[in-house]
């Protein structure tokens, strides 16, 4: 008995360790939720979402930067999925054993962990600076870089879940291979390519930095792509340095609410995708 | 060997295979196989594991062309024409010789959609017609009665026997002349298979049938015509009663009666 006592006692030693080491990852999720939630959730009122970011020492709210970041982030997706999808692909389903596949998808892990503020400089560098100003459209390119190889990834990984019968299947149908991927392995990848998608908008939805040497900041509402437009995360980062309270209450509300978007998405990708391991 | 039909039936040639060799990258996989698959008949290939059954099979609708390094020489005639020829179109190929799998592969979508998906791609029918054409297929697949009020379920949702037959109703609504089988009923309890064979035996009647299988009883059960595979080679082709009673060679002989395999 004395040999199962011993291994009894390590199992609880080591099972204490995983509830230890999950308790101490969470207590910092939670203690940011929470703080986010005390200092933000005053400044969730109807003006916060229907007035312009205010000079300091004024009321205001936060309506500019929250559709400045809606604009930005639904034309990044609208630009990177398409060409995500189809790289994501042609590594999956092209490009098996080629050397360009290889390449392709070393580069485009390198991208994937790439410091999302080389990707604002790289932007800087080859769109603001010969536009000579800053504008919504360079944001949106910045964003859509990043959502390109997350949106690769997801969609290679999701299509080779996809089980190669289905394709032979398919084939004995007669069909061309261009439609037994349309018609087959997207339909049956469906909720997991979504699912990149979800994930996509959730990273870029916070991202600062590419924003900062792109779209830059802009006080007042605009929905012109040629000039500079406001953002949440950009927003946050000026109020939350400011010295004054009101601007530091705003950034507070506008980091809760990035974070329940990013939060809902994540739920509703988490969703998606039980339902495909359902199915 | 160019088989002869011992019956003396003159029955045609659906499908004539000339001194076709088969390779998985350097590998060789079939040694100059000559065979005949007679047209409304079901011919079995038997044979144990590795002996190139399926990758015979797989040639006769080139499902093989899916992978870059596997490669057939030789002829394989269907009507005559040869289908190896680099000139054939595939997917037209396909569409005339249907293939049902070892696993059912029901498509990501209802029933009804299941089917009419192969239809629609060649042929441009009405609604109606599309209808007629789905509970036909059904109804031939002896799938009808089971699925009628759910037709627009998931087509994933069937049991695996029923999810076989779909499969076997999808590949007869786009009226193929040839159903190649491989292993079709080796993931199905016995009263399914013993469904899915009725199956066969009523298909005959429409098209003609080549099926690969482990069980020797499925394919003494089923067939008319059965070829003996063993390593890569060919080594006999008779009628079924004749191979199942005194077949020629030896090794035919110790695989039938079980003494490998």
């Amino acid at each position: 008995m004395t040999l199962y006592d011993a291994r009894r006692r390590k199992n609880m030693i080591y099972v204490g360790l995983c509830y230890a080491a999950s308790a101490f990852g969470l207590v910092w999720l939670a203690w940011i939720l929470g703080a986010l939630i005390f200092k933000g959730s005053a400044g969730l009122v109807p003006a916060t979402f229907t007035q312009m970011t205010p000079p300091p020492g004024s009321a205001g709210g936060l309506f500019n930067a929250i559709t400045g970041s809606l604009i930005m982030s639904i034309a990044a997706v609208a630009l990177g999925t398409p060409i995500g999808i189809l790289a994501g692909t042609y590594l999956a389903e092209y490009g098996s054993g080629s050397k360009l596949a290889f390449v392709v998808r070393f580069i485009n892990d390198i991208l994937l962990s790439a410091p999302s503020i080389v990707i604002g400089l790289f932007v800087y560098q080859i769109v603001v600076v010969p536009m000579g100003h800053f504008s919504a459209l360079a944001g949106m390119l910045a964003l859509a870089i990043i959502v390109i190889p997350v949106v690769v990834r997801t969609t290679e990984d999701m299509l080779r879940l996809v089980p190669n019968q289905l394709r032979e299947a398919s084939s004995a149908l007669g069909l061309p291979k261009s439609m037994v991927i349309q018609k087959i392995a997207y339909k049956a990848a469906r909720a997991g390519l979504t699912t990149g998608v979800l994930l996509a908008i959730a990273r870029i939805s916070g991202e600062t930095a590419p924003l900062l040497f792109t779209a830059l900041n802009n006080q007042f509402f605009a929905t012109n792509i040629n000039a500079p437009m406001a953002s949440l995360p950009v927003v946050i980062f000026q109020f939350a340095l400011s010295p004054y309270a009101d601007w530091q209450r705003l950034a507070w509300t506008g980091a809760l609410i990035i974070t329940m978007t990013v939060l809902a998405l994540s739920i509703v990708a988490r969703v998606l995708g039980r339902q495909r391991t359902k199915s | 060997m160019i088989p002869t039909n011992r019956a003396g039936v003159d029955l045609p040639a659906k499908i004539l295979v000339k001194d076709l060799n088969f390779f998985y990258g350097d590998s060789v996989a079939l040694k100059t196989v000559n065979m005949s698959v007679y047209a409304n008949s079901v011919t079995a290939i038997i044979g144990p594991s590795g002996c190139g059954k399926s990758t015979l099979l797989r040639v006769l609708n080139r499902m093989y062309d899916l992978y870059p390094k596997q490669r057939a020489e030789g002829e394989v005639l269907l009507d005559g024409e040869n289908i190896l020829a680099p000139g054939q179109d595939v997917n037209l190929l396909r569409a005339r010789v249907g293939m049902v799998f070892q696993k059912p592969t029901p498509f990501p979508m209802s029933i009804y959609e299941n089917i009419a998906f192969g239809v629609k791609l060649y042929n441009k029918v009405s609604k109606s017609e599309l209808d007629g054409r789905v509970e036909k297929a059904l109804r031939g697949a002896a799938l009808w009665n089971e699925v009628k009020d759910k037709l627009h379920a998931s087509g994933l949702s069937l049991s695996g026997g029923q999810q076989q037959r779909l499969c076997i109703a999808r590949t007869v609504a786009i009226e193929p002349e040839v159903i190649l089988f491989d292993e079709p009923c080796s993931a199905l309890d016995p009263i399914s298979t013993a469904k899915v064979e009725e199956l066969i035996d009523e298909l005959r009647e429409k098209y003609t049938i080549a099926i690969v299988t482990h069980s020797m009883q499925q394919a003494a059960r089923v067939s008319s015509y059965t070829a003996f595979m063993y390593l890569g080679e060919l080594l006999e082709f008779d009628e079924t009663t004749k191979m199942f009673t005194s077949p020629d060679k030896k090794q035919t002989q110790d695989y039938i009666t079980g003494r490998f395999g």
